[in-house]
């Protein structure tokens, strides 16, 4: 999650320019610094944050059990009791809707994860060897690609059945492919300039130019796609689990909720309101950051 | 020449690796893969068990897998993948009929988001910097992070149930595809707006439309006569990926809205288990999906000749 948390983990020496050493940044001036970035990133940075806290805290501050019925209460709307009223079995929907988030973020953030670490080595890897291997890879990476992504997660679920693994395992079958590209490319753009050079004819250890330059240089672009993929991942975990495929019942995302209030459209609509705008804030939080940071290399792409 | 070889490399390593993790489906998922690759040649609710063997040898099910294989594809190559186990129907008709809804309601979609999308992109390039090109791009690009099976109830709630004027489900005419359509467009109208708005923009700032200007030539003019034509080369690529994603990405708008295409019926095989069902389905889209990236690919080296070669970190 740490990539994902926006503009907390912006170290303030990349913020500063050249000329200021970072061991004097201050907390004045790391405060102007945040409000220095381009907006979106601190709008989406700050909205994730309050996501992320408040599905931490859930098992402390839910407001009832997710789990308990209340046959009497069906369908209320909001309340003092109910906030975001209850569900066809009278369950209150706050307290499913964070439930269901811990596993809906979990589920993209994982996957993302596991996506990231190893499109980016493998990217490198391709950017330092070369040859047969950097071409294999990329071949792979270009078949992997031409598979739709929901085809391949039906293909993986008809194998493995329905499950929180199997969800992740989908996923992670062709979501690792665009950060090896991304990696690979910049790996090779930085490679080229002259700081690498330099490093080479210092005699610093391949491993060394990779670990110490290659990878902290790629890391911005990487973070920006790392975080418009998790708000991507996060409506596709869903759509899996809305058609049945990702988290089974009773336990329930926000993806099968929208899927069980679905019959009940016209009589509850609030069912159908809430955990789609969760997704929806979610997911529209990370691609702030993601455009944010890619805004602040300059418009590159 | 290098880079077409490379293409069609892609191209026949993608379908042997989908007909092949299609083809392994019997013996991956768990029960007796001989019953179930049986049933769907011999089209019966279950097999004898007197005649099991007799049909384990007439269908050359005792031979090497890889042998089997070969003999699989070259029956599926000639469209024949057996039968369904749910409508003990031949698979392929079926799959005809769903792909062509698919294709239309892809078209519609593809339609709609090009009829918002470019005008609005350019509109945004034109004003750059300004308070339309900020709220533009804002709209657009929060248009990715809105889940289609969220948008879809939704309009399902306000046009059908509120003002009861369009259907909520079904597919019986062009009535019924306007609020598929657009939930489906909500996101290539994303991109294309954005790809738009980039191109448009770096043609506004290229020599030969201020050599234009500076001639003389009226600024609109030179937008539609000069700026348009080079602008839409990307959007041209990103359209047809477009038209291939959603003839696989269908599945969940699909499902919701009740339309019996492509996309509906894969999600219905793997719900079912129809194993025919699901080899045929997914060959069929993956098929479709890679032949169009590749012309695509093609198309756009002919077009623009100062791609070819050089494909670093594409």
């Amino acid at each position: 999650m740490s990539v994902l948390d926006g503009p907390k983990t912006i170290t303030p020496a990349t913020l500063t320019p050249d000329s200021a050493p970072a061991g004097t940044v201050t907390r004045r001036n790391r405060t102007r610094a945040l409000l220095r970035q381009p907006w979106p990133l601190v709008a989406g940075g700050a909205i994730l944050t309050v996501v992320v806290v408040v599905l931490l805290l859930t098992p402390w501050i839910a407001p009832s059990d997710p789990a308990e019925q209340d046959l009497t209460q069906r369908f209320a709307g909001s309340s003092a009791a109910h906030w975001l009223g209850t569900d066809q079995l009278g369950r209150d929907v706050l307290s499913r809707m964070m439930h269901g988030g811990r596993f809906s973020v979990t589920i993209a953030g994982t996957t993302v994860a596991i996506c990231a670490v190893l499109g980016t080595l493998l990217g490198i890897l391709c950017a330092r060897v070369r040859g047969a291997f950097d071409e294999f890879v990329m071949r792979v990476c270009d078949v992997l690609l031409a598979f739709p992504e929901m085809i391949v997660a039906m293909f993986v679920v008809s194998i493995l059945g329905a499950s929180k693994t199997t969800l992740i395992l989908a996923l992670v079958v062709g979501g690792w492919t665009p950060f090896a590209k991304l990696a690979r490319g910049v790996a090779m753009e930085v490679d080229a300039r002259g700081f690498i050079e330099a490093a080479r004819a210092l005699g610093c250890s391949r491993s060394f130019i990779v670990l110490r330059h290659l990878l902290p240089n790629s890391l911005n672009p990487l973070m920006a796609h790392a975080a418009l993929r998790f708000g991507h991942k996060l409506i596709t975990v869903g759509a899996l689990s809305y058609l049945g495929l990702g988290v089974q019942p009773p336990a329930a995302d926000w993806g099968s909720m929208l899927a069980a209030a679905q019959p009940f459209l016209s009589q509850a609509p609030h069912l159908v309101v809430y955990p789609g705008l969760a997704i929806f804030v979610t997911a529209l939080s990370v691609t702030m950051i993601g455009q944010g940071i890619n805004a602040r290399r300059g418009s590159r792409s | 020449m290098r880079f077409l070889v490379r293409r069609l490399t892609v191209l026949v390593a993608a379908l042997l690796a989908v007909s092949f993790l299609v083809f392994l489906i019997p013996y991956l998922t768990p029960g007796d893969p001989t019953r179930k690759i049986l049933r769907g040649r011999v089209n019966a609710m279950d097999i004898d068990p007197a005649q099991l063997e007799s049909l384990r040898a007439q269908y050359g099910l005792d031979r090497p897998v890889l042998v089997q294989y070969a003999d699989w594809l070259a029956t599926a190559v000639r469209g024949d993948f057996g039968y369904s186990y749910t409508s003990q129907a031949a698979v392929m008709p079926q799959i005809g009929a769903a792909a062509m809804v698919t294709l239309v309601l892809a078209v519609g979609a593809l339609g709609l988001a090009i009829a918002v999308a470019l005008p609005s992109g350019i509109l945004a390039a034109m004003r750059r910097g300004g308070p339309v090109d900020t709220a533009i791009t804002t709209v657009t690009q929060a248009f990715v992070a809105v889940p289609e099976y969220w948008l879809a109830p939704l309009l399902i709630l306000v046009f059908a149930v509120k003002f009861g004027a369009l259907p909520s489900a079904g597919w019986a005419g062009p009535a019924w595809m306007i609020l598929p359509c657009v939930t489906l467009a909500l996101r290539p109208i994303s991109y294309f707006t954005q790809i738009t708005r980039a191109s448009m923009a770096e043609v506004l700032d290229s020599p030969y439309i201020v050599g234009a200007r500076a001639r003389g030539l009226g600024y609109y003019r030179t937008i539609l006569r000069h700026g348009i034509r080079n602008a839409l080369i990307p959007v041209v690529t990103l359209l047809s990926v477009w038209l291939g994603g959603l003839l696989g990405g269908s599945v969940v708008v699909e499902v919701i809205f009740g339309i019996p295409g492509m996309g509906r019926l894969v999600f219905n095989a793997v719900h079912n288990g129809d194993i025919p069902m699901i080899q045929a389905s997914m060959v069929t889209i993956v098929t479709i999906t890679v032949l169009l990236a590749t012309v695509t690919d093609v198309l756009y080296t002919v077009i623009n000749p100062t791609v070819r070669g050089s494909h670093v970190g594409s």
